[in-house]
């Protein structure tokens, strides 16, 4: 799969390995960002609130 | 035969090696790869990075707290508790306002020892590395049970040494004009659903209250401890006096750095 999109990725292979590795980190972003929130809220495993 | 024959139909051009097939059970193998390295990184944003985050935020609010124009300015040095006469009472502050400072000298050097009060027992209060004060309970120095909840793990770990508190340490309060001086006497291991232990006469809701209490309750697991939620600690101190910012500032504290 990831073989795949490289090779299919336009340019020289340092472009590539560079485009795989930004998109990479956009995904991070995305995932601590908004992700890993709302999915925290979700199981709600930290709260220690009484009631 | 021809190297260009050779190659499967569906390859990209060449670099002169066959390009590997997709195979479905590749593509499955690269998917659970993925979610177990995302299952991963949910563990390091949870236990890591809410904290970085929540850390920043608390910051910021104390500084904003201590910049307003209504702080009586800290007299660094010691001055004698006021252990006879009734301590003020501050004025209610609305949801997710800031009512003051809680400090913990016997934190000092293993963790951050200083942090928000706000109003409130929400996450949104809580997920700032703040503690917050159960909205239903007493106002700081008043007779009855000051309670404060905080997160032991992830978002700060504000309370993470709650259990390590011994009877006799002192637990700080300090609003803008007023230093708040409690001891810790006992604590309890409870169920979530036990909100006794914050009424004004704690494990007693309906008795009148005549002690000035602070309670501190956080997350607790008899196995799993600061990592697991299903029992809360909960750690009670009684008030021992108190004095105006304009006269010193408790002893415990004057030479603490992170006490600003």
């Amino acid at each position: 799969m990831y073989g795949w999109i490289y090779r299919h990725l336009p340019g020289p292979a340092a472009l590539r390995v560079f485009i795989m590795l930004a998109a990479a980190a956009g995904v991070v972003v995305l995932l601590f960002g908004w992700v890993f929130p709302w999915v925290s809220a979700e199981i709600d495993y930290f709260n220690p609130e009484l009631g | 035969m021809s190297f260009t024959q050779q190659r499967p139909a569906h390859a990209a051009p060449s670099r002169g090696r066959p390009a590997p097939r997709v195979t479905f059970v590749g593509v499955l193998g690269e998917l659970m790869i993925t979610a177990g390295v995302i299952l991963g990184l949910f563990v390091v944003w949870q236990l890591w990075w809410t904290s970085v985050e929540a850390d920043a935020a608390a910051a910021t609010q104390l500084e904003e707290y201590y910049e307003q124009d209504l702080m009586t300015p800290v007299v660094r040095e010691a001055a004698e508790l006021n252990t006879t006469d009734p301590p003020p009472v501050p004025e209610p502050v609305g949801y997710g306002e800031m009512m003051g400072v809680l400090i913990v000298p016997t934190w000092y050097g293993k963790t951050n020892n200083t942090m928000p009060i706000l109003e409130g027992t929400g996450l949104d209060v809580l997920d700032g590395a703040n503690a917050g004060h159960y909205t239903e309970t007493a106002q700081v120095g008043d007779v009855g049970n000051f309670s404060l909840a905080g997160h032991r793990r992830t978002h700060g770990n504000s309370f993470l040494y709650v259990p390590d508190l011994v009877e006799g340490d002192q637990v700080i309060v300090e609003t803008a004009d007023t230093w708040y001086v409690y001891e810790v006497t006992t604590h309890e291991v409870v169920a979530p659903s036990q909100v006794d232990v914050v009424a004004p006469v704690p494990g007693d809701p309906t008795a009148e209250p005549v002690d000035r209490l602070l309670t501190l309750t956080t997350c607790d697991d008899p196995v799993l401890g600061a990592y697991g939620n299903s029992t809360r600690w909960i750690t009670h101190a009684e008030f021992v006096g108190w004095m105006d910012r304009a006269d010193g500032m408790p002893e415990q504290i004057v030479d603490d750095p992170g006490v600003l």
